[in-house]
């Protein structure tokens, strides 16, 4: 229970010191966003604008009150962004919240599906690898799940839109889903849904599985060889609960971490994918807003992926030990 | 995947005359008759275990002594037909469940037979407890587990499991709820015996069971062993490479040289008046308290390798009386004295020729 304790507290610093980063961000760097918004306020305003009155747009824009002294403004912007006030975009001229947050179920339906086929796929297949060790299958999948682990996925991503989308015309090239629809649990509404999000999600699917398929085949192998098994077969175990409790269980493990880490980039993982397919997640207006200048919109986004993997982390190390005895805290159990 | 799978030569000894082989081994609970272990290899085969024939006496202590890699646990693993593949055992193994029954012929079993006869009838503890256990499950989970699949009675089975760790001297509760990496090395050991136990086996194949441990936890097995052994009624064969450790607790020791079986008889046979040279030698390679280390001798030289194993008697050319005879042919059994044999061409020479003052040295 300690241990858990410590590392919530541990967490909650590290977003604090992440949002307190991209207040240095952009308070501090030389030239940066607030020079930025200074000189586009003059620009619009022209010279009858009065110093106070920018500066007041400013203050709206990024929460960030220029007059005051450094420490009031660090103390009002860290306090706004506790209360999920993030501030204005100045591109969409609406709450940054507004923005980003009808954004993330949709992008979290693009990473969370390709995580879970990817991750599915991968340690079926890593375990038949393991399985039949040496053979021309095991060969071939281990040489195939190299070289897709070592793709990028944005190029698969601009095959297939190339391909499936322009030339063939498969599938669509850009959107969420068909515009003339009207978003609903209807079923032309889900297949369309489907339709757009699909070649996004297989892009990162097909560069992930090999991965997992190359570890889970290296861990599998390992159990294999293990005396436990040796011992459990004699005992006269089914095949079945050999693979499941003995061979999965012990073999997955060491992959959890990997896979809360994964689960914590499902927000900020398909940055480039969602551009490629212009499909209006967190990542497409992330660089919507990189493009634009569109800092507050930028930190959000930015605050948010981190926010997401440090809770992804957390998660793992709270319950790996719950999985896995060994690494239970050492106040957890007695050991004797 | 299972060792169930294993391939089999024809069977070299026919056993149709059950009588004969009946004869053959008074009062045998499991009797090994020229039990061979080969592994192909690409252009020769390995043989690791030597056209061996051994009984295993109902309620005795068999101590099988040999260096590493002398075919100990091959002996073993083909009494209960476990040699992992590809290794091919041959020769038969007849498991007599009742003294005056039919035996069974545990390498002609199918698969279902087998799972009834391993663990149930014939079972073994390996060396390293710690790595036996799966290291996500607790204890309970494997005495459940192996009483679910052979269709036992789960309730009851914890009852006889708790019975098992308490006559071990351990706390069933605690043991029950632990991981193995939450025990010693001698707790998670005879935990291990326990799981063994829990079919209410009337064989136990012990190999090493105490290599991984401290001498004080080594001799306090070796005394729970002997009463547990009493208790439920046991028959042992002990697998070691430390004579002396097994001296005291066995009623009869085979010494395995080279894959196949040098001299056989009963401990104090053994150690007081062995008749091969090599028992004789490793007698004298072993430390003592008394004896001052000048005395220690090494036997020259190293056991051979599977895939080349010489001709004739398998420590020949190691051997000091080697003759031509020894060199070209397999020597043939001697009795020296009832139930004492060596596999030697000239056993009288051998007391004169390899002199040793032991004979404590087992206790």
């Amino acid at each position: 229970m300690r241990y858990a304790l410590k590392r919530l507290v541990q967490s909650v610093l590290t977003v604090f010191v992440v949002v307190s980063a991209s207040f240095g961000l952009v308070r501090l760097l030389p030239g940066g966003p607030l020079d930025y918004l200074r000189a586009q306020a003059i620009q619009q305003g022209g010279s009858d604008l009065s110093v106070t009155e920018i500066n007041r747009r400013i203050a709206a824009q990024t929460n960030i009150a220029v007059e005051e002294p450094l420490y009031v403004q660090y103390l009002e912007y860290m306090g706004a962004i506790f209360r999920g006030d993030f501030g204005r975009s100045i591109w969409y001229e609406a709450p940054v919240t507004e923005i980003i947050g009808p954004a993330i179920p949709w992008t979290v339906f693009l990473t969370g599906s390709a995580l879970f086929l990817a991750f599915t796929v991968g340690v079926s297949l890593g375990a038949f690898m393991a399985y039949r060790e040496g053979s021309r299958f095991d060969v071939a999948s281990t040489g195939i799940g190299l070289v897709l682990n070592s793709t990028p996925g944005y190029v698969v991503g601009l095959l297939f839109v190339a391909f499936l989308g322009y030339r063939l015309e498969l599938f669509p090239t850009g959107g969420r889903y068909a515009s003339a629809l009207t978003p609903g649990f209807s079923l032309p509404f889900l297949t369309s849904v489907l339709h757009h999000g699909a070649l996004p999600i297989l892009s990162m699917a097909v560069v992930g599985f090999g991965g997992w398929a190359l570890s889970m085949r290296g861990n599998a192998v390992r159990v294999l060889g293990e005396d436990y098994l040796r011992s459990a077969r004699l005992r006269g175990l089914s095949t079945r609960r050999i693979a499941m409790r003995y061979v999965a269980r012990n073999a997955i493990l060491p992959m959890y971490t990997g896979l809360m880490i994964a689960i914590g980039t499902v927000f900020g993982g398909a940055v480039i994918i969602e551009n490629i397919f212009a499909y209006p997640g967190i990542g497409f207006y992330l660089i919507q807003a990189i493009n634009a200048r569109d800092y507050p919109l930028m930190m959000g986004g930015f605050i948010l992926i981190t926010v997401a993997m440090v809770i992804g982390i957390t998660i793992a190390d709270l319950t790996y030990g719950w999985l896995d005895p060994r690494a239970k805290g050492g106040d957890a159990r007695e050991s004797y | 995947m299972t060792n169930q799978t294993t391939q089999r030569r024809p069977q070299q000894l026919e056993d149709s005359d059950v009588q004969q082989a009946r004869n053959d081994t008074p009062n045998a609970i499991v009797a090994v008759r020229n039990g061979s272990v080969t592994y192909d290899l690409e252009n020769r085969d390995a043989m690791v275990l030597d056209d061996v024939s051994i009984d295993l006496k109902r309620g005795e202590i068999l101590g099988v002594v040999g260096e590493s890699g002398s075919g100990k646990s091959m002996l073993a693993n083909a009494m209960m037909d476990a040699v992992e593949e590809p290794g091919i055992t041959t020769g038969s193994v007849r498991y007599y469940p009742e003294s005056d029954g039919n035996p069974v012929n545990v390498l002609e079993l199918s698969r279902g037979e087998l799972q009834s006869v391993r663990w149930e009838e014939i079972s073994m503890v390996f060396q390293g407890a710690l790595s036996s256990f799966n290291p996500t499950m607790d204890i309970r989970g494997h005495f459940e587990e192996t009483l679910t699949a052979h269709d036992y009675d789960v309730e009851a089975g914890m009852k006889r499991a708790r019975q098992l760790l308490s006559d071990l001297h351990l706390d069933p509760d605690r043991i029950l709820e632990s991981y193995a990496h939450e025990l010693s090395g001698g707790m998670s050991q005879r935990a291990l015996i326990a799981l063994s136990l829990i079919l209410e086996p009337t064989v136990l194949l012990m190999d090493e069971p105490t290599a991984a441990l401290d001498l004080l936890m080594q001799r306090s097995i070796l005394s729970l062993l002997d009463d547990i052994k009493e208790k439920y009624e046991l028959s042992i064969l002990f697998i070691t490479h430390d004579l002396p450790l097994v001296a005291g607790l066995a009623d009869r020791l085979a010494i395995l040289y080279a894959f196949e079986i040098a001299e056989v008889g009963p401990s104090e046979e053994i150690i007081g008046n062995s008749h091969h040279p090599y028992t004789r030698a490793l007698l004298k390679a072993v430390p003592t308290l008394e004896t001052p280390p000048a005395s220690m001798e090494p036997i020259e030289g190293t056991a051979p390798n599977p895939a080349h194993t010489p001709a004739g008697c398998h420590y020949a050319p190691r051997c000091p009386l080697a003759t031509d005879a020894c060199r070209t042919e397999t020597p043939p059994w001697d009795d020296v004295n009832p139930g004492h044999r060596t596999a030697c061409f000239h056993p009288e020479k051998v007391p004169e020729a390899i002199r040793f003052d032991g004979g404590e040295n087992g206790s």
